[in-house]
């Protein structure tokens, strides 16, 4: 029997994949019998675009965690800060310029001395820094109100690079060479300083972030009616745009992480670093200065997410809370996996959907559902969907 | 934060057209507080309380710290309670029940001889210190509080906490009777919750509640439908709510919470079918502004008309005394105009509660080291106050441990004239909000006077 499964395992697996999926679907088909068709499409539709938001969420997760193999429990309170230095810069008519100044300046001071302080050293760099900060505060002030976006978009740049660069600097570098779960305590600590950063700089009130508004009419973009499936479905279906432009935007992000990750050297480096940092570092990879570079990157995605969240229901601290909703998201699609992150994110949006949607007075939809999921799968597949199989020889 | 300053800087002049007579001299306290028999000069008065002040509800409880600083800078700077200075000692509980019990626990050790009073936050909070603060003999004092916390679980067991605001369930109940009492805006009733998780967002859903609301001819739905202050999209619970046949949603939430559900309820084309209104947290600025986000197709914001319970007065109220002094103080001390809401308000009235309280325990004792907790709680059960002037009723009688009337009111937004509510964008009062955009300044307008709400828990 034992030289059967073992034979047979790969098999065995599929015909349970399978099984489990017929079982699914029967429990499901039973579930929804006497659901309007409209009701279904809908559900379905919600699931996928609240997952696109999750997916992005989980890709910045994931990206430290490819990186460094850290799980960054800041990551939402990373959001939350990225989502404030938008909302500050969007809705102030009159940028502050030494406030420009400032931001520019700490930014590419940081950049510039990612390898070392030394670096400040070298004439070249130090003209190459001067004219960072000249054309990040010009960007962050030029014109009014009317470029309110470009001000935005490069605020927020700005402030995430110098958010994720400090965070490595100041508490990860200083952990390289200690056991991982130092680190993974250290992102604790720094979600509780960066939500006492948020307290004191913009306060707990919640605030209203207008970006998805139809700049001619001055309104909320109107949401989508699919009037011409009305009949078909038997009720009314909708899309809301913002969740569409949300979703959009994730895609694009993906593509071009997956990308990055794949095509560019910086992007090699990272994958190698992930790997064995000190096989990396014995190859001429400078380790430091890819960790730098991951956690800004990271702390720009978890900005881009803050800012549409922000954006869909408003900027509060609670903002925070859907990095931990996404947990499930990042385990179920593998640590590892950009892909796996955002396939995770739309499958446990869906779950959540169609969870509330059976049963949300007991809260199955977030608070048992995705976890059962979860939990079958990492029963199956212990590395996640996508995740890498890791091979420990003893 | 711009524009939430343009907000209230119109509504500061609002409130000076309006109050005229206010708008000069510092006015002089609004209560009648009771006479001082006892000199307490050179002693302290502590007023101890914690709560979440950095978690999920920390955009409503903030101010609460900010009201209490003005109160005792105020008393102090006249010389304190009876010669005593006031001071408060508090603590952030970030929302976190296991931090709840740590400040319980600190607060009760270092300030034994003390802490005869306590304010809490949230109803969570007093469920899970409703047992200590009994043992210990520890008034608690706090806005709005479950029927576990207040009268325990069999909802027939008064406890040492007390609350302003009439029971949740009450509240509810009270709906249900304007909504019986208008059956042309009400045909048909059927209501469906539509709220947060917890012991505040599920508060008002008891079989109690069902029952007394059938009886006045008004449906109420089995399951209620339940979302998280995190949730992006909710558009499921609500075609939940409404297929189930709903045509009321009620919400136990605050904040985005009732700003998302009716923004989904104008995405869904249902704002004119469906009635949305919820507890007296529903009212506050906040859902005033964060519900301007979606547009009704009358050009108003998706909030306007929502119904909610109002127990107190509310800013607007200009001929109050104590809304008056309140609003003559937080202008005064240069609060942010992000903290003009439900909590600066109802703090201002719990401090005024708690030196009336002390002054005639005090009285009744002879010295502030003799008070004990019991004889806090003997003066509560005791005690007709009318809060600051009447911002709020301190009545407790026969074991009542909330407020006993109540208010509906619907929320609305000023015209262009400020005489009364806007009827579409065209005679709307818009100001600038600093962004390029515009804004609908919310007004309050109460529907109904001071009513007693019904006794629904225990039943």
């Amino acid at each position: 029997m034992e030289e059967f499964f073992s034979r047979y395992k790969k098999e065995l697996t599929w015909l349970f994949y399978a099984i489990a999926t017929v079982l699914v679907f029967l429990f499901l088909r039973e579930q929804l019998a006497d659901k309007k068709a409209s009701r279904i499409v809908q559900t379905l539709i919600s699931g996928v675009l609240v997952g696109g938001i999750y997916g992005l969420v989980a890709l910045g997760i994931v990206v430290i965690n490819k990186a460094s193999g850290v799980f960054n429990f800041a990551h939402g309170w990373m959001m939350v800060v990225g989502g404030m230095i938008f909302w500050s810069f969007f809705t102030v008519a009159e940028i502050s310029v030494p406030g420009a100044v400032l931001l520019s300046t700490a930014t590419m001071f940081m950049v510039m001395t990612a390898v070392s302080l030394r670096s400040l050293l070298e004439p070249r760099n130090l003209l190459i820094a001067a004219g960072g900060v000249l054309a990040l505060t010009i960007l962050m002030t030029v014109g009014g109100i009317e470029l309110k976006w470009l001000h935005a978009i490069v605020g927020t740049f700005a402030g995430a690079i110098l958010t994720g660069l400090i965070v490595e600097r100041f508490t990860i570098r200083p952990l390289i060479g200690q056991p991982l779960f130092t680190a993974v305590l250290m992102t604790l600590a720094i979600a509780e300083v960066l939500h006492g950063v948020t307290q004191i700089a913009w306060g707990t009130v919640e605030l209203n972030l207008p970006i998805f508004v139809n700049p001619e009419t001055n309104r909320r973009f109107s949401v989508i009616r699919l009037d011409g499936l009305k009949d078909m479905l038997g009720g009314v279906t909708i899309v809301r745009v913002e969740l569409v432009i949300a979703f959009v935007l994730a895609i694009v992000a993906f593509v071009g992480f997956i990308a990055f990750f794949r095509y560019t050297s910086v992007g090699l480096a990272m994958r190698a670093t992930s790997e064995d940092q000190q096989l990396a570092q014995s190859v001429g990879l400078r380790v430091r200065v890819i960790l730098a570079i991951t956690w800004a990157v990271a702390a720009f995605l978890a900005s881009i997410a803050g800012v549409l969240q922000g954006g869909a229901v408003g900027l509060s601290l609670n903002i925070s809370f859907v990095a931990l909703r996404v947990f499930p998201a990042v385990l179920l699609g593998g640590l590892e996996s950009i892909g796996g992150a955002f396939i995770g994110g739309i499958i446990i949006g869906i779950v959540e959907q169609f969870g509330t949607f059976l049963n949300s007075s007991q809260q199955v939809g977030t608070d048992l559902a995705p976890y059962v999921v979860l939990m079958l799968v990492l029963v199956i597949r212990p590395d996640g969907l996508f995740g890498e199989k890791r091979i420990e020889r003893i | 934060m711009k524009r939430i300053c343009f907000l209230f800087s119109l509504l500061a002049m609002v409130l000076i057209i309006a109050a005229p007579a206010m708008a000069q001299d510092m006015m002089d306290y609004p209560s009648e507080l009771s006479e001082c028999q006892v000199d307490l000069t050179g002693e302290t008065l502590t007023i101890f309380h914690f709560g979440d002040l950095s978690g999920p509800y920390a955009f409503i409880t903030q101010p609460v710290v900010s009201a209490v600083t003005d109160a005792v800078n105020y008393w102090n700077g006249r010389g304190g309670v009876c010669g005593a200075m006031l001071q408060q000692i508090y603590e952030d509980t970030g929302g976190n029940l296991e931090a709840t019990q740590s400040a319980y626990d600190r607060f009760t050790s270092e300030y034994a001889e003390e802490l005869d009073l306590l304010m809490l936050y949230s109803s969570s909070d007093g469920e899970l210190l409703r047992e200590q603060l009994a043992e210990d003999e520890i008034v608690s004092i706090i806005s709005a509080g479950s029927i576990e916390s207040l009268y325990g679980e069999d909802g027939m067991t008064p406890g040492w906490l007390y609350a302003s605001n009439p029971l949740y369930i009450n509240q509810f109940g009270s709906f249900c009777e304007f909504v019986a009492a208008n059956p042309d805006t009400f045909p048909d009733p059927v209501i469906g919750f539509v709220t947060w998780p917890g012991a505040f967002g599920l508060a008002g859903t008891e079989p109690a509640a069902d029952a007394y609301c059938s009886g006045l001819g008004v449906e109420v739905l089995d399951e209620p439908q339940i979302f998280l202050p995190t949730d992006t999209d909710i558009l499921t619970q609500v075609q939940n709510a409404i297929d189930e046949g709903a045509t009321i949603l009620y919400t136990n939430s605050l904040a985005t919470g009732p700003a998302l559900i009716a923004g989904t309820l104008v995405d869904l084309g249902m704002e004119s079918d469906i009635t949305l209104a919820g507890v007296n947290w529903v009212m506050d600025t906040s859902v005033g502004i964060l519900g301007q986000r979606v547009l009704k197709p009358n050009g108003l914001p998706s909030v306007d008309g929502m119904y909610g319970s109002m127990p107190f007065l509310w800013w607007t109220e200009l001929s109050n005394p104590g809304i008056q002094f309140v609003t003559q103080q937080f202008a005064a001390n240069e609060r942010g105009p992000a903290e003009q809401n439900i909590a600066y308000l109802l703090s201002w009235a719990v401090v005024d509660s708690i030196i009336e309280t002390y002054i005639r325990t005090v009285n009744a004792v002879g010295s502030l080291e003799a008070v004990t907790g019991a004889d806090m709680r003997a003066t509560v059960d005791s005690m007709e106050y009318s809060v600051l002037g009447g911002l709020v009723s301190h009545s407790f009688p026969e074991g009542m441990r909330d407020g006993t009337l109540n208010r509906i009111a619907r929320l609305a937004y000023a015209n262009a004239t400020m005489t009364g509510p806007a009827s579409g964008p065209e005679d709307a009062l818009l100001i600038p909000d600093g962004s390029g955009g515009q804004l609908f300044v919310p007004i309050i307008i109460p529907l109904t006077d001071f009513m007693p709400v019904p006794q629904l828990r225990g039943q």
